[in-house]
């Protein structure tokens, strides 16, 4: 198969998204593969495999690199007198936050019918607020933890220790534990600068956390093994950031059945409403043996590869949502003309 | 990374700030110089001090802050004044490069440090007189355009509120802020710094009354390079 890797874009993970795109460089080199980069003033570039380091970006030499645009079916690169259309089968959109998970990639792609790995428009609105992600999965059955939503206001009637997350950004961006008030304005200041929207969560201590990823295959939904994560307290930015660089298998969580078939259970229900055409990760909380969604991504750091034993035949069975044509064949205007005697 | 809103004097400005080792007891304000901004600052002394609660300001106009006013250095102490209050920091040590130099002066820390400080009128040179007569016939004859490549480096691709700002900051000659200044300060200066001269420094010593002086081989930005042994200056100092 061949996969054109589209990453980038215009939010607070471009970074992050150049090092999940490198990553992958490695994990998918049985593929044939394109790279295509989205720079913050949204201009696509194409980047052929052997300038794919950070310093092509980090030093800005992706400038001159091919300015790529996008047209009906794919992207091409306009030559003096002809274009020269990149070849590839789909996109793997593999923009963090901001772009890629906002729908608006996704919005781009539908609009110039170009097939595409990455969650579809109504996912993408679902995933990307943290505060809509809640409503959500209580819809589709799956508890959350309680919350609050703060637009503005510098006080929360949920007791310390809590934690603060802007409502639209991934990646522990802007997110903080307080665990007095003392600690609260620099918080909010912090958290507010990210978002207008906040949202303020009990701070479990030691909670019990689990992370499950899948895809929807030709032959069925395919779920991940379950990884318990390492964690300190939280995962902030920089951890985070090593994070999305990870391609080495991991252990599987060392669970019982019953909170396997539980935790299997409820990622099936938030994943077959929406996500299909989308590998994504939720993470899990188990508090008091009850399972409860703290988020999902809908494009995790280096795609969870580490979490599946074969990722490149997953990448290449995947099954996309086929989207129906509409035709328009004016039959109304026609039937107007004719009543008028026109036709 | 954080921000904060606030009303001063019918403006509306927005500080980015950051503090590094919240739960520390003293605190530490550093303030940048004329066109820089606080990531520099912090580049520079986030390993060192942990002991204190390091919190790094872009001044109005610069890195993540806004100013929407023609602002000259006592007004921007008044706003960093309201904006220290709000955060609730107290002035027990304010490092200031360069302009941030002066503005620390008129907030009257317990210790002051200064690293090459702007303040200290000198003669300027001829190629400066040149340019400014220059300039200023340009601009008689309606040739602005002429003049704006005239100006100082740190004056171009300025908007025109902090170009205004600028021609209001850069001349102010602060003698007599250093010679009224109450408290201990620490003078460090870069041995081949050109925009503020060593001379400067020198002056800057004899008019502050309690001070010591260090000079470290560097230019104006020597601290990028000597944060470690300037750190523990500081440190020294601070616990006389």
């Amino acid at each position: 198969m061949n996969l054109a890797i589209l990453f980038g874009g215009a939010s607070y993970e471009h970074e992050i998204s150049i090092v999940s795109a490198i990553t992958l460089k490695e994990k998918l080199n049985s593929l044939a593969l394109e790279f295509i980069f989205l720079d913050q003033d949204h201009t696509f570039y194409y980047i052929d495999a052997s300038k794919m380091d950070a310093k092509t970006f980090s030093s800005g030499a992706y400038k001159k690199l091919p300015v790529l645009h996008l047209e009906q079916g794919g992207f091409s690169q306009k030559g003096f007198m002809s274009a020269k259309h990149l070849s590839f089968e789909k996109v793997l959109n593999l923009i963090h936050g901001a772009d890629g998970e906002d729908a608006t990639i996704a919005s781009l792609l539908e609009f110039y019918k170009i097939a595409y790995i990455g969650p579809r428009k109504d996912a993408s609105v679902m995933s990307f607020d943290k505060f809509l992600t809640k409503a959500y999965a209580h819809s589709c059955g799956v508890d959350t933890v309680s919350y609050e939503l703060l637009t503005g206001q510098r006080e929360s009637s949920i007791a310390f220790p809590f934690i603060i997350k802007p409502t639209r950004l991934g990646s522990s961006i802007g997110v903080s534990i307080v665990k007095n008030k003392d600690e609260l304005d620099y918080a909010l200041d912090v958290a507010y600068e990210f978002d207008n929207r906040l949202l303020i969560e009990p701070f479990i201590e030691g909670v019990k956390e689990y992370n499950v990823a899948g895809t929807m295959c030709k032959d069925g939904l395919k779920m991940s093994i379950i990884e318990e994560p390492q964690k300190e307290e939280f995962l902030d930015f920089d951890k985070k950031y090593l994070d999305f660089s990870r391609s080495e298998q991991v252990h599987e969580a060392n669970v019982s059945q019953k909170l396997k078939a539980e935790l299997y259970a409820a990622f099936t229900k938030i994943y077959e409403p929406v996500f299909e055409g989308a590998i994504i990760r939720c993470d899990f909380f188990v508090v008091d043996g009850k399972v409860l969604l703290n988020e999902i991504n809908p494009i995790p750091g280096s795609m969870a590869n580490y979490l599946f034993e074969d990722f490149t035949s997953l990448i290449e069975s995947i099954a996309l949502p086929v989207s129906k044509a509409i035709k328009v064949n004016y039959t109304y205007l026609h039937s107007i003309r004719s009543a008028k005697g026109k036709a | 990374m954080a921000i904060k809103s606030f009303q001063h004097a019918q403006h509306t400005y927005t500080i980015a700030y950051e503090i590094i080792n919240p739960s520390a007891k003293y605190d530490l304000i550093i303030l940048h110089g004329w066109g820089s901004n606080k990531e520099i600052m912090k580049q520079a002394f986030e390993p060192y001090m942990s002991t204190f609660r390091h919190i790094y300001i872009d001044l109005p106009g610069f890195g993540g802050s806004t100013s929407h006013a023609v602002l000259d250095t006592a007004e921007y102490a008044r706003i960093l004044e309201s904006f220290l209050e709000l955060i609730g920091a107290k002035k027990e040590m304010i490092v200031g490069h360069s302009f941030g130099g002066k503005v620390a002066t008129l907030l009257s820390p317990k210790l002051l440090v200064l690293l090459s400080s702007a303040g200290i009128k000198l003669p300027k040179p001829f190629s400066v007189l040149l340019k400014i007569r220059l300039s200023k016939i340009a601009n008689a004859l309606g040739l602005g355009i002429l003049s704006k490549a005239f100006r100082a480096k740190d004056a171009q691709s300025l908007n025109r509120i902090m170009y205004e700002t600028f021609k209001q900051v850069v001349d102010e000659d602060f003698s007599s802020e250093f010679k009224k200044f109450p408290n201990r300060a620490l003078i460090c200066w870069g041995e081949e710094d050109t925009a503020t001269p060593l001379i400067a420094g020198q002056k800057m010593a004899q008019l502050i009354e309690k001070n010591r002086f260090t000079v470290y081989q560097g230019d104006h930005y020597f601290f990028l390079k000597r944060a470690k042994s300037i750190a523990q200056e500081i440190e020294q100092e601070y616990l006389k």
